[in-house]
């Protein structure tokens, strides 16, 4: 056999390959849809605001005109949300005890009776929490105080030495979407790449195919690599779904070679295929590949930056996790698409992903079985 | 020899310390049916999966058209075509693209209706193989199996589980095919079919061959030696009755 008719041969099973793929509705979803199902989720999630909001309750106990007032202006303050169905301390406490609510503020009976004294009304508020709100009841505090502070300098007319102010600069940072969605991509990398072969492996070697294919003069490496090239285009089409819906429905601002960015995807994608090409061409069956396929998966998908930003973790954790074979293809997809950095600035993701295919392909080479 | 197209000898396939295929040797001519009968877990596929490159062999040697077997089986496996006990071909996948397949793998580009007319599937060109009956499903995998023009063609059991119209079929198609010039090597637990469709017999227990000639000859030699049956054999059985009532066409 020449060179090139062993292209061929390849050429054909991935032309072949693709129909069949085209034809299966439920590989269809788990290709295309399954994938925006998550978008969806956890972009609604954490889109739109990206502003601190606090659930409170405000129980006021006082009949005074400037309780009134202020519970009124409680309720248009931006930071915080009030929880107006809330009116006694039991459904609050309730709630506290769920973590529906962060704070219960009290007026108490007193609060904005006019001093007769002093001629102006006074009064304390009192913020309940529970021991896992405390930051929570912290900052409340602070803004409260700063809204008595105003309040206090209408009333007595003495002026503050010391005022702050704060301004937004024109620079746009990443927001938080733009870590879920390219974790996003990562997982359906993961899944791709990974559970695809261990599931369609095993299936393949119980019906007989895998064998009966071991009866031609077929090498490995041909039927691999058209496995490689049929992963990596669909792969590329069910990502470039994703980036659509995620521009048109959650307003990502891509920056980013599209290009380049194909290059690396495909990279990321071939990286992870082959370790599921080593768990599904060496397990018998279905028994053998999904324990093992767990064992890999879940640590990726935990510390690798999918659902949770690896900066969020301790220094050491991603000082290791950086290591990950999924790692530097989310980190790489976000420095592409939302930092718009190049291919040659990612030296450190691609040597690792580098690493890796070596390393996986060797080993998915030397376990394959036919049968 | 020229004629000679498989020669074994003194092969072993040895599992747990046990030789399950205990040094066996037989030679196979060029377009000749020939048969390995035996009872199950006799070592016939293993004896066959052994010629086929598809499990290691432990001892002795076996050459197709003078090729050894264990040294080169890449070479081998481009020219034996093989039939497996159940064939599995993947879903969603049409006839022609699965022969397009087969022959890809082989670095072969074919027509694959004429393979399909061939067998009678012409018919079902662009149907999935999940559509096949079972009879259907043996002979497109026998047509699969020879896009490449193999010289030599194995077959596991090829006619377990399927019904006396479908059987029969298949055994005039492998004829067509030894016809051709192919040498035919398959595996059987049925008598009839040893005896009506293999130029020679080699029956095997407990992993060795303990007789080999044609299915005339076996029976002479029995004869010669006094055997006979205790009862007066009819001149015709149960299935001569089934085929006479429901005809010898195919039924798909």
């Amino acid at each position: 056999m020449t060179f090139s008719q062993k292209l061929n041969t390849i050429w054909t099973f991935f032309i072949i390959n693709m129909k069949r793929l085209f034809r299966d509705k439920t590989a269809l979803f788990f290709t295309f849809l399954f994938p925006l199902i998550f978008l969806f989720v956890f972009g609604g999630l954490n889109s739109g605001n990206n502003s601190v909001k606090f659930n409170v309750a405000v129980i006021n106990e006082s009949n005074s005109a400037f309780a009134k007032q202020f519970v009124g202006k409680i309720e248009k303050e931006k930071s915080f949300k009030v929880d107006t169905a809330v009116t006694s301390f039991s459904a609050a406490n309730e709630k506290m005890s769920r973590g529906e609510l962060d704070a219960t503020i009290e007026l108490p009976k007193t609060f904005g009776d006019i001093n007769p004294a002093k001629g102006y009304p006074t009064g304390q508020a009192v913020i309940h929490y529970t021991q896992n709100s405390q930051s929570a009841a912290q900052t409340l505090s602070s803004v409260l105080s700063a809204v008595f502070t105003g309040i206090n300098t209408n009333i007595t007319h003495s002026e503050s030495p010391f005022t702050v102010i704060s301004k937004q600069n024109n620079e746009r940072s990443l927001s938080a979407f733009d870590y879920t969605f390219t974790g996003l991509l990562g997982f359906a990398v993961l899944g791709s790449g990974i559970f695809g072969p261990i599931n369609v492996f095993p299936e393949l070697k119980k019906m007989g195919i895998l064998r009966r294919l071991h009866t031609t003069p077929l090498r490995v490496w041909q039927y691999f690599l058209s496995t490689m090239l049929g992963n990596a285009v669909v792969g590329l089409m069910s990502l470039a779904v994703m980036f659509i819906v995620a521009i048109a429905v959650f307003h990502l601002k891509t920056v980013g070679n599209y290009a380049e960015l194909a290059v690396f995807l495909a990279l990321g994608i071939i990286t992870l295929l082959g370790i599921g090409l080593a768990i599904g061409g060496w397990a018998k069956n279905e028994r053998q590949a999904a324990p093992l396929a767990n064992i890999v998966v879940f640590p990726m998908m935990f510390l690798s930056g999918t659902f949770f930003p690896r900066f969020l973790m301790p220094h050491w954790l991603q000082s290791i996790t950086f290591y990950m074979p999924l790692t530097p293809v989310i980190d790489g997809a976000r420095m592409i698409a939302t930092e718009g950095k190049s291919l040659l600035d990612l030296g450190p993701q691609l040597g690792v992903l580098g690493v890796w295919i070596v390393i996986v392909y060797l080993i998915a080479f030397r376990v394959f079985r036919w049968e | 020899m020229t004629d000679t197209i498989l020669k074994v000898k003194d092969l072993v396939k040895t599992y747990d310390g046990k030789n399950v295929v205990d040094g066996i040797s037989f030679e196979v001519k060029k377009g000749e049916i020939f048969g390995i009968l035996g009872p199950n877990g006799a070592g016939k596929t293993t004896t066959l999966e052994m010629i086929e490159t598809l499990r290691p062999i432990d001892g002795g040697s076996a050459s197709i058209d003078g090729i050894d077997v264990a040294s080169n089986p890449y070479e081998i496996r481009g020219i034996i075509g093989v039939q497996p006990q159940t064939p599995g071909f993947q879903d969603k996948t049409k006839l022609t693209e699965l022969i397009q397949m087969f022959a890809a793998a082989y670095g072969e580009k074919v027509d694959p209706k004429k393979f399909l007319d061939e067998v009678n599937l012409g018919e079902k060109a662009n149907a999935y193989v999940e559509s096949l009956s079972g009879g259907q499903r043996q002979r497109f995998s026998i047509v699969a199996a020879l896009v490449h023009n193999p010289k030599v063609f194995f077959l596991d059991e090829p006619t377990t589980g399927l019904d006396p119209q479908a059987r029969r079929n298949l055994w005039k198609l492998i004829e067509e095919v030894r016809d051709r010039g192919i040498s035919v090597i398959l595996t059987t637990h049925y008598m009839d079919e040893a005896e009506m469709l293999c130029d020679r017999i080699a029956i095997m227990d407990n992993g060795k061959i303990i007789q080999l000639d044609t299915p005339k000859k076996l029976i002479k030699d029995l004869l010669s030696r006094g055997f006979s049956k205790e009862q007066k054999v009819e001149q015709a059985n149960l299935e001569d009755v089934f085929i006479d009532l429901t005809g010898k066409g195919l039924r798909d």
